[in-house]
């Protein structure tokens, strides 16, 4: 690669800021403008059952499996430092306590915005590059209400009750592996969970998922809607919408960790 | 009456419209022709406000559109029907759901009642058979055909045909074209027909505008573009490919 002179450095710097703030200024508009659509809701039934059936029933094998080996995992990771001090009363207490604040959203935040996050930002992606946007607008239909309300809704409501799955299995596939890894009994691993785990554990977690689903929701949908060139710019769109969405729910996981904590 | 006065348009450094200025009466065929890239689809998309002007007018029966929000432009377009040069059908939905779709919408019917409509528009444009497929499975010519009958559920009153007969074989063209009549003669409406297809043309047109290099070069009655001498019109008519004009 060629050594870039300092000029051509800093605008190339400059370029790339400014792009980011254009991308932050439309996420920001189109987070108001959805939110303006649904008090009072004004939003398309059928688009928005057919987006929760799509995101939720299809999501779920893929969440449920995730869960259960974050729960194994945590597990066996701290399996040996519980064996060393005999704390096997903390087990359950120190998986639960790392996958309902921490980990369970992570993953499954993650998870949700590679499938279900790059899915909506390809949708309508090829629907802008193939004028089917400026189809619903002549047909004088809102893409606003009609698509992207529907998906928003979709998205946060399957991202908290699927980290809530998700939370659940994760228990179950701790107590598992508990048992077959260090002989931790399943009432063992229940009562560490129920004498140690406060609902605040759950709440913080489930508030996390919470805003990494209003994340992905309109991350995906404002990368699909400014999509441009064919199907080139979908492929680039929907890349950066999954890294973007990433980047965003650590950059919330930190803030709220810290402020929560 | 559709006004359009004065357009000025420009994409970045590529000044597409320089000052279009037309008038379409009430009832009546207006054909736009020009060569590919003339900026004929740029022209009519202003119409329903799916591009806005960098200076100049839209007006349609006497009420400034020009400056709209997006907002206030949605009664308009319940008014003024667009088909699109390319099918946009949306193919998460069976052609029936397509034209179904702004009927459920804006009618505020049952899904049973607007299916019902739908399938009535279908008919008119020889589709109905295949109501309960997927835009996937078909080509351009019966994809334009399903995306008319979808413009014209909402019993427009000006509707925009951007190269309706492209692609189309010559008897669904001919349906295309008589609908065309039909709407105008039978209802009123005003259309704004894009195309090339000289048949349709010197079949159906009250009017035709040329557009050249951003601006209108000639408009009168199709017989006018038999009988005039001016060069680049006789040229794109007869496409000759030598000549004065610049493609
Ligand atoms: N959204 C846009 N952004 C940038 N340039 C555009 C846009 N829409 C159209 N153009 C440019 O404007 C010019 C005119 O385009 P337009 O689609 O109106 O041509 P046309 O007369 O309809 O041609 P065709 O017969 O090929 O459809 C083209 O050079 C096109 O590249
Ligand atoms: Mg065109």
């Amino acid at each position: 690669m060629q050594a870039l002179s300092p000029s051509k450095l800093l605008s190339r710097f400059g370029a790339a800021f400014m792009a980011i703030a254009l991308d932050v200024g439309g996420m920001a508009v189109l987070l108001y403008q959805i939110l303006r659509c649904l008090v009072p809701p004004r939003l398309d039934g059928m688009e928005t059952w057919r987006n929760l059936y799509k995101v939720g029933v299809k999501s779920a094998p893929i969440v449920v499996v995730t869960a259960m080996l974050t729960g194994a995992i945590m597990v066996i990771q701290s399996g040996a430092l519980v064996a060393q001090f005999d704390a096997f009363g903390l087990l359950g207490w120190g998986a639960a306590f790392a996958t309902l604040r921490e980990v369970g959203p992570i993953m499954i935040g993650l998870m949700f915005s590679g499938r279900v996050g790059a899915n909506n930002t390809a949708e309508l992606g090829t629907m802008k590059v193939t004028d089917q946007i400026d189809a619903l607008r002549a047909l004088a239909i809102d893409p606003i209400t009609y698509l992207l309300v529907p998906r928003f809704i979709a998205i946060v409501l399957m991202m908290f009750l699927l980290t809530i799955v998700g939370d659940l299995t994760a228990l179950v596939g701790g107590a598992y592996t508990g048992q077959v890894l260090l002989g931790v009994s399943p009432s063992l691993f229940a009562s560490s969970v129920i004498e140690y785990i406060t609902l605040e554990d759950l709440f913080n977690g489930l508030f996390k998922a919470f805003t990494f689903g209003i994340a992905i929701a309109v991350v995906s949908s404002h990368y699909g809607m400014t999509t441009s060139g064919g199907a080139v710019g979908v492929g680039r769109s929907v890349n950066n919408s999954v890294v973007a969405s990433a980047v965003l729910i650590f950059v919330l996981d930190y803030f709220i960790t810290s402020i929560l904590h | 009456m559709i006004e359009f006065i004065d357009i000025h348009k420009a994409f970045g450094s590529k000044q597409v419209l320089r000052g279009v200025s037309l008038e379409v009466k009430k009832g009546e065929i207006m054909f736009i022709i020009g060569s590919s890239g003339a900026g004929k689809s740029v022209l009519v998309k202003h119409l329903v406000g799916l591009i806005r002007p960098d200076a100049g007018r839209v007006i349609l029966d006497g009420v400034e559109v020009t400056n709209l929000t997006e907002e206030e432009y949605y009664p308009i377009r319940k008014r003024c029907a667009m088909v699109f040069q390319n099918s946009t059908l949306f193919d998460s939905m069976t052609l029936l759901d397509n034209v179904a779709l702004p009927i459920r919408k804006h009618f505020k019917l049952s899904l049973a009642e607007a299916r019902s409509e739908a399938k009535a528009k279908l008919a008119l444009v020889n589709m109905e058979q295949h109501a309960e497929r997927y835009p996937a499975d078909f080509g351009d010519g019966m994809r334009k055909k399903v995306a008319i009958a979808r413009a014209l559920t909402l019993n427009p009153d000006f509707v925009i045909f951007d190269e309706p007969t492209t692609g189309i074989d010559p008897i669904s063209a001919n349906i295309v074209d008589r609908l065309i009549r039909d709407l105008s003669d039978r209802l009123g409406v005003t259309s704004i027909v894009v195309s090339h297809d000289l048949r349709s043309i010197f079949g159906v047109a009250d009017r035709v505008a040329m557009l050249y290099k951003g601006q209108l070069v000639l408009d009168g009655p199709p017989s006018l573009y038999r009988e005039t001498d001016n060069a680049i019109v006789q040229q794109f008519i007869n496409g000759r490919p030598q000549g004065p004009m610049e493609v």
